[in-house]
């Protein structure tokens, strides 16, 4: 072992050690409680693998509900991934649920007219930025109360969508289009995951190979989007003089207004780059089914809020956020898979699930640090 | 905005927050301290013993206070009719969407002298007609077809009422119906807005309060005779069974967020899809009326619902869930303004670290303020199931979102809230009068109150608009405004 790595490790593990002194009694109560049920639900599951938690075990390690979380994760992460920017930068945005909305229909309408999945998605993307604006106007220019206001564009949102469908294809669900390809059908040369063997002759690593390469190959291209933004973002949050003029701008707003960045500007580049972000999940998810349905709720169905919970939960680390989605979406997949496979359990019952999962996790965690400034309105002193 | 208003916005910082209630609560605790008995609870109220100073300073504050409902009134108002101009252009923007035969309304300008005619363009909705029936539709027709405030003068009728105009007509009925329950539903939101908490759940907490409601004078009506006395004891068993379901329901967020930090935005939410499955889950399995397609309850026996009063049974109306509805509305308002509880309330909502120093137990007074929004809300979901529906059926409309968007448009004022509550149920009642004359989806109701809690939000906005000055204007022009307009708004109040 080399110098470099023995020290690199020595700051990784100073740094869980300092993680975990930061922790409350409850968090640590709450993480000791998780990890033994989740100990004691494998080991069941191992042991008796014909019972409840022996399916549960198989269903869980299964690739099509790998496959399923991961495909469920895309709208999520990707809307927690604006709402880390836009928090950070001090403006709290609980309208990514509108966001996604929007974007949802935006992309099939845009599909539908254009032909090109490609451009309506970014149709998709460009009608959450906008609303991501007109929700920045209200907040930045007219210092208007960002809970509210973030209400304000759900409630819109919810209304305008279904509204535009109703106009455009006579009802409440748009017509079907065309859904985001997989990698394979858009580079030919690749093999399909039916033409590549399951564990290439090599017990457990192969297997392993073969799971990851089978899931990676079924997955669409938003899945890859979505991966990409997660490391993009991180970068982009933790490594550039933007990334820093954000997080100043959450946290200590004056002191980025003396260093001569001008402190609005900065919140409306976070704001609309959440518009960006969550406008991307919302196309993804439409035209990963290649419609839009109205009904109720919508097809967004709450994921905008559970967005709120994951990077709350992922403190506000894009890598963060995408485990803590995953992990949501993990419950969900579990759900359909659930239902598919008709275990005796009542799926309206299972259907909460993530739901209450999201509360207790709260409850455990508690309150999470959010920036200094978030939600207040700066305003700089100079006339 | 008086001069004092200037002070409070300063201090207060933003418009949620009622100047006069932070410094009305200080002042009282600043009297209760000095008169030696720390302990006591809280002295609402004028207080006799107070300084001449104290009066100044409280009948300044009473001025204030005026001012500042004049305000939110008129900010409501013009959050109105600009959410009605936003709803124009996108009922027009709809009519060139959509195809049709013959253009409903056509926008084009006036040729005279033989001028040749520029601009015309075609619209398949009428925004005149859209609006005209959505609020006049609401309340049964009752103008005389072209009739306008100035038809008398131009030799017209004097009597603006069309023949044959029944106040107590069915729309009318659906218009009320809508009404009451909104508000109950608002007055839920408003009483955890001025406790300083957003309760979104007051949907999840109206839904399993109708179910609660449903279900208990289902299991009492066997034993309850039928007439007048079973209808006063179901009725009365109902709404009790509802408040209480309601409020443990509400109390949930609110300990969540009393002890455990839980920020209840996010888990008043997830508690609303927690009571929508939890509900379809019962009455799915153990209390699904056999006969029935939809997944619903049997319905409760006729004397179990509320009588109508004036209104015909099959209105589904009764003006005794309103005047419930209205008792209400004046008890919260004594309950917020004139009692102890109320005024640790609103100070935990206006300034929660002065109520704690002020002897305030904060904890406990978020638990009972969302178990008191969530009751109201249950109420809701009670009177839902007694005077409209009948019986429990899964897919309850969204009176909790809606109750949001009344609260917000009422300022979180008790006395608000009724007005604010005939609004949205007009609007809502007059969507489908909308549907059914001009084709345009009930959903424009949805996207209006989007508009409207938009428009509320931003009160700078207006008064901006008001000062004649954009948000652009360069700075030294607006620096001579606002000298101009006195000590209103210091430099500070300008941005940029």
């Amino acid at each position: 072992m080399s110098e470099s790595t023995r020290s690199a490790l020595d700051r990784a593990r100073d740094g869980l050690i300092e993680r975990l002194d930061g922790l409350s009694g409850r968090q640590t109560a709450g993480l000791a409680a998780g990890a033994v049920v989740l100990v004691a639900f494998v080991a069941a599951g191992l042991a008796r693998p014909a019972s409840l938690a022996g399916e549960l075990l198989d269903i869980a390690t299964s690739e099509s509900a790998f496959g399923a979380a991961l495909r469920l994760s895309v709208p999520i992460a990707l809307a927690a991934l604006g709402g880390i920017f836009a928090e950070k930068s001090g403006v709290i945005n609980i309208g990514l649920e509108g966001l996604l909305i929007i974007a949802a229909f935006g992309a099939v309408w845009g599909t539908d007219i254009t032909g090109s999945i490609l451009l309506g998605f970014a149709l998709g993307v460009i009608a959450s930025t906008l609303l991501a604006g007109l929700f920045a106007v209200v907040c930045i220019e007219f210092r208007a109360d960002q809970i509210i206001a973030g209400l304000a564009v759900w409630l819109i949102a919810l209304g305008l969508a279904p509204f535009a469908s109703q106009v455009v294809y006579g009802g409440p669900n748009t017509d079907s289009v065309g859904t985001v390809p997989t990698l394979p059908e858009v580079l030919w040369f690749l093999p399909t995951a039916e033409q590549i063997p399951t564990s290439f002759g090599v017990p457990v690593v192969g297997g392993l190979v073969g799971f990851v390469l089978d899931v990676l190959l079924e997955a669409s291209l938003s899945v890859y989007l979505m991966l990409l933004m997660v490391v993009a973002s991180w970068y982009l949050l933790n490594r550039t003089a933007f990334g820093r003029w954000v997080r100043a701008s959450g946290e200590n707003p004056s002191a980025l207004d003396t260093a001569g960045v001008n402190v609005s500007r900065v919140r409306y580049a976070a704001v609309l780059l959440s518009g960006v972000f969550a406008g991307m999940g919302g196309a993804a998810l439409s035209l990963g089914l290649g419609q839009f349905t109205g009904n109720g709720p919508t097809m967004v169905n709450g994921k905008g809020f559970i967005a709120i919970v994951a990077y709350l939960f992922g403190n506000y680390n894009p890598v963060g956020a995408f485990l803590s989605t995953f992990l949501f979406a993990g419950l969900d997949a579990l759900q359909l898979t659930l239902q598919t496979r008709g275990t005796g359990i009542p799926d309206s019952l299972v259907r909460i699930v993530p739901f209450v999962t999201v509360i207790v996790v709260l409850a455990l965690v508690g309150r999470t640090r959010i920036p200094e400034a978030a939600g207040e309105h700066y305003e700089s002193g100079e006339e | 905005m008086s001069e004092g208003g200037g002070d409070g916005a300063e201090g207060g910082g933003e418009d949620r927050a009622d100047p006069n209630g932070i410094a009305d609560g200080s002042s009282d605790r600043e009297t209760a301290g000095a008169s030696g008995d720390p302990g006591e609870g809280p002295v609402p109220g004028p207080s006799g013993d107070a300084a001449p100073p104290m009066d100044r300073a409280r009948r300044a504050l009473d001025r204030l206070a005026s001012a500042s409902a004049t305000e939110r009134f008129l900010l409501s108002f013009a959050a109105l009719v600009l959410s009605i101009a936003v709803g124009t252009v996108l009922v027009l923007a709809a009519g060139r969407a959509t195809t049709c035969e013959t253009a409903a309304f056509v926008l084009t300008h006036p040729t005279p002298f033989g001028l040749p005619r520029l601009f015309s363009m075609g619209f398949c909705f009428d925004p005149v007609a859209v609006f005209d029936r959505l609020f006049f539709g609401a309340l049964g027709d009752p103008f005389k077809r072209g009739w306008g405030p100035l038809s008398p003068f131009r030799g017209g009728p004097l009597n603006p009422f069309r023949e044959g105009y029944e106040l107590l007509n069915p729309q009318m009925a659906v218009t009320l119906r809508e009404t009451t329950i909104l508000v109950f539903s608002g007055l839920a939101v408003a009483v955890a807005f001025r406790a300083g908490i957003f309760n979104i759940g007051t949907q999840g907490q109206l839904v399993l309060g109708a179910l609660g409601t449903g279900l208990s004078v289902l299991w009492a009506a066997p034993f309850v005779p039928a007439g007048m006395a079973g209808t006063v004891v179901l009725v009365t068993l109902g709404l009790l069974v509802g408040a209480v379901v309601g409020g443990l329901y509400g109390a949930i967020p609110g300990a969540l967020k009393a002890y455990a930090e839980a920020n209840e935005v996010i888990t008043t939410i997830m508690l609303n899809f927690v009571a929508t499955g939890v509900a379809f889950f019962l009455v799915a399995n153990y209390f699904r009326n056999p006969d029935s397609q939809a997944v619903e309850t049997t319905p409760v026996p006729d004397y179990a619902n509320v009588p109508p009063l004036l209104f015909e049974p099959r209105d589904d109306f009764s003006f005794i869930a309103l005047g419930l509805g209205a008792a209400l509305v004046v008890g919260v308002y004594y309950l917020l303004e004139q009692t102890s509880f109320g005024y640790d309330v609103r100070t935990s909502g206006l300034q929660p670290d002065a109520a704690e120093y002020g002897g305030v137990n904060a904890e406990r007074t978020v638990v009972y303020s969302m178990a008191l929004s969530g009751a109201l809300g249950g109420i809701g979901g009670a009177i839902y199931v007694l005077m409209i529906l009948g019986k429990f059926q899964t897919g309850v409309p969204a009176y909790g979102f809606d109750g949001i968007t009344v609260s917000i448009l009422a300022g979180n004022n008790p006395l608000g809230v009724g007005f604010a509550a005939f609004l949205f149920g007009t609007l809502k009642s007059g969507s489908t009068v909308v549907q059914f004359a001009t084709d345009v989806p009930p959903q424009l109701v949805g996207v209006l109150r989007g508009l409207i809690i938009l428009f509320v939000a931003m009160p700078e906005f207006f008064r901006m608009l008001a000062r004649g000055i954009g948000p652009t204007a360069d700075p030294e022009r607006r620096a001579v405004a606002a000298d101009g307009s006195g000590a209103v708004d210091t430099g500070g109040e300008t941005d940029e």
